[in-house]
């Protein structure tokens, strides 16, 4: 099975369960409190998910290991070429 | 390790980011198990946005994702058309 396939199949069931529960098609008598959590759910899996996604990228930026003494010479090997190639009639 | 503006925007992120997760689980998960006359409920809008909010600006993000891809796409028309 595809890795498309796996996923689909899982929301597919998660879907399913989460709809019977909250249509009340299983003759389950939860809680009031329990359904009141249970009915946003698939919203709450949402933004967190895209609270973990925005909270992992911005760690990664302020963790990133940065080379500033290779940033600079590549920096001054730029000049370097675009001046050499300026001398030599090309035009930027 | 990453400096200067690099570092203040990832935390800042990380900041936003669990302050919204932490504000929504309270919303989501906590509240209904707290007493309805608890104090904590008057920082808190009605249940239903909950899901209205995030869901606005679910499309509101795709708005924009969609009126980009269609100035991007017009500019390189034009552009095209000029050269010819």
């Amino acid at each position: 099975m595809t890795k498309l396939a796996q996923w689909l199949w899982g929301l597919a069931l998660l879907g399913s369960t989460w709809a019977a529960l909250t249509t009340g098609a299983l003759g389950l008598e939860l809680p009031s409190s329990c359904r009141e959590v249970l009915w946003p759910l698939p919203a709450y899996l949402l933004v967190s998910a895209g609270c973990y996604a925005l909270g992992t990228v911005g760690y990664r930026v302020a963790t990133f290991h940065d080379c500033e003494d290779a940033a600079r010479e590549l920096q001054s090997q730029i000049q370097e070429a675009r001046a050499d190639l300026a001398r030599r009639g090309m035009r930027f | 390790m990453a400096t200067g503006t690099d570092q203040v925007v990832g935390l800042g992120l990380v900041a936003v980011s669990l302050i919204i997760f932490t504000y929504y689980t309270a919303w989501v998960i906590l509240l209904p198990f707290i007493d309805s006359q608890h104090v904590i409920h008057k920082y808190f809008l009605p249940r239903a946005y909950a899901v209205a909010i995030p869901l606005a600006a679910g499309l509101m993000l795709l708005l924009f994702v969609g009126l980009f891809i269609t100035y991007v796409m017009l500019k390189n028309q034009k552009v095209t058309k000029k050269v010819q």
